[in-house]
C-alpha cells in the first residue's frame, strides 16, 4: 500500500482553503464525472478525487492526514509499503460527512479504509461508549453483461472487493466471489438485489444488500434503446427500387426472411414485432434501411449504371438545391 | 458457497424504507425527490410507506445523490439536470435510430 497524495489528486497545494478545495475538486467532477465523462478511467479517477475531496473539506481528517504526512515525510516509507503508525490518530475525531452515502467509503483506497475505516464504520468518535450495532449499509456495483447473456440468461461469477474487520479489529479489504444467476429479459439500467451480500453489519446485526446495475455491452449487430433494438440493415439499389426478401439474422439465433417494400429509401425503418428484449412487454427489433451502392470497380457496373442514369432521366437527384 | 437469495428490482420493487437506504439517505429525502418530481410514484396522494420504486426511481434517486453531494446542486437543479440528460438521452436514441451516432451523454 503507498502513501496517497490526496493534494496532489486534486491539484492544490497543501495551504488551499476549503474553498481552494472545493472548486478544484468541483473542476474535476465536471470533468471526471460518470454522467457525462467520457475519459477512460472517469470511474477510477472520481473515486480517488472523492477520496481526496472526503478527507480534505473534513477539518479534523486534513488535519490527521497533515499530522501523519509531516510524520511519513521525516520518517519515509517503511519496508514493504506504507501502514499507519500505531496511535496515529490520536486526538482526532472522524465523523462520516453529511452527504456521505452507503458504499461511497467502500469504494475509496486501502489507504483510506486504513486510515478512518474503523472509525467510518462506527459511524462516529472513535473508542466511544458501548460497543457499535447497525445493519450493514447497502453496497452498489454493476455487471456488464452480452445481448446473448440478456436474452437467454446466464450465470456469471463477479469479484467484489469488500471491507472486512480482522480480529484486531483493524478494517481491511478481501476479495469476495459472488455466482450471480442473470435473468432472461433483463434491460439495461435495470439492479439486481442481492439480499445480504452488502456491506458487513456489525453487533450481530445483518449484513446490508447488494444492488447490480445490469449494462449490456454494445454489440456488433444490435443496439439497445430501451427493450427494443435497432439493426442496421444493407440493401442493394435494386432490392430497394424492386422489393425483396432477404433473410436476417435475428437476436438470440436463428434467421427470418424480412419484405423490403418497393421504392424503399434509405432510413426507412421495418419492425419485427416482439423480436426485440423479451419480458412481459417485449421489445420490437428495428431494422434500419441502408442502401450500399455496388462499386464502380467493373466495366459492367459502370455500363450499369451508365444505363439506369440514362432510363431515369430526366430526374434529378438535386432537383431541391434549386441550382 | 451458500446460495444468495437475487431479485430483479422490477418484480419486487423497493419500499420508501428500502429505496432510502440503498441509496444511504433519509426517508425524508426521498418524500422529496418525489415533490419535486425527480421520483414519480403511482399514487403520490397515497401514504409514503405505500409507494413503490423501480429500478429507474434507484437510478435516478443515485443520480440526484451524485449532483447534491458532488456539485452542491439543490433539489430543483437537480430535477432539472436530470430532465436534460433524459431528454438527451432521448435525441441520442432519435439519432441512433436514423443511424447517426451522437457525442456526449451515455446512452
Amino acid at each position: 500500500m503507498d502513501f496517497k497524495d490526496y493534494y496532489s489528486a486534486l491539484g492544490v497545494d497543501r495551504n488551499a482553503s476549503d474553498d481552494d478545495i472545493r472548486k478544484a475538486y468541483r473542476k474535476l467532477a465536471r470533468k471526471y464525472h460518470p454522467d457525462v465523462s467520457k475519459e477512460p478511467d472517469a470511474d477510477r479517477k472520481m473515486r480517488d478525487i472523492n477520496e481526496a475531496r472526503d478527507v480534505l473539506q473534513d477539518k479534523e481528517k486534513r488535519a490527521a492526514y497533515d499530522a501523519l504526512a509531516d510524520r511519513v515525510a521525516r520518517g519515509g516509507s517503511p519496508e514493504g509499503g506504507f501502514h499507519p503508525p500505531p496511535g496515529w490518530d490520536e486526538g482526532f475525531e472522524f465523523h462520516r460527512g453529511p452527504h456521505a452515502g452507503p458504499s461511497d467509503h467502500a469504494d475509496f483506497s486501502e489507504f483510506f479504509s486504513s486510515l478512518f475505516g474503523d472509525a467510518m464504520r462506527r459511524g462516529g468518535g472513535r473508542g466511544a461508549g458501548a460497543a457499535p450495532r447497525g445493519r450493514g449499509e447497502d453496497h452498489h456495483a454493476a455487471i456488464e453483461i452480452s445481448l446473448e447473456d440478456a436474452l437467454h440468461g446466464a450465470e456469471r461469477q463477479i469479484s467484489l472487493r469488500a471491507q472486512v474487520v480482522d480480529e484486531q479489529g483493524h478494517p481491511r479489504f478481501e476479495t469476495r466471489t459472488l455466482d450471480v444467476r442473470i435473468p432472461a429479459g433483463v434491460r439495461p439500467g435495470q439492479f439486481i438485489r442481492l439480499t445480504g451480500q452488502g456491506l458487513p453489519g456489525y453487533g450481530g446485526e445483518p449484513a446490508g444488500d447488494l444492488y447490480l446495475e445490469v449494462r449490456i455491452a454494445a454489440h456488433k449487430l444490435y443496439r439497445i434503446e430501451g427493450s427494443d433494438l435497432y439493426m442496421t440493415l444493407p440493401v442493394s439499389p435494386a432490392e430497394a427500387a424492386l422489393g425483396a426478401q432477404v433473410t436476417v439474422p435475428v437476436p438470440g439465433g436463428g434467421h427470418v426472411d424480412v419484405t423490403v417494400p418497393p421504392n424503399a429509401r434509405g432510413g426507412m425503418k421495418l419492425r419485427l414485432k416482439e423480436r426485440g428484449l423479451p419480458g412481459k412487454s417485449p421489445g420490437h427489433l428495428y431494422l434500419l434501411l441502408e442502401i450500399a451502392l455496388p462499386p464502380a470497380d467493373s466495366q459492367a457496373v459502370r455500363d450499369a449504371y451508365a444505363q439506369l442514369a440514362k432510363a431515369s432521366e430526366p430526374w434529378d437527384p438535386r432537383k431541391n438545391l434549386g441550382a | 458457497m451458500s446460495p444468495v437469495s437475487m431479485t430483479i428490482v422490477e418484480s419486487a420493487p423497493l419500499t420508501l424504507h428500502e429505496l432510502a437506504r440503498a441509496v444511504g439517505a433519509e426517508e425524508g429525502w426521498i418524500v422529496q425527490l418525489v415533490e419535486v418530481e425527480i421520483l414519480h410514484v403511482d399514487a403520490p396522494a397515497d401514504p409514503p410507506e405505500r409507494w413503490h420504486f423501480r429500478s429507474a426511481d434507484l437510478q435516478r434517486a443515485l443520480a440526484a445523490r451524485r449532483l447534491e453531494r458532488d456539485f452542491g446542486a439543490n433539489l430543483d437543479a437537480a430535477a432539472l439536470i436530470l430532465e436534460l440528460q433524459q431528454e438527451i438521452r432521448r435525441l441520442h436514441g432519435l439519432l441512433g435510430a436514423h443511424g447517426i451516432r451522437g457525442s456526449g451523454l451515455q446512452t
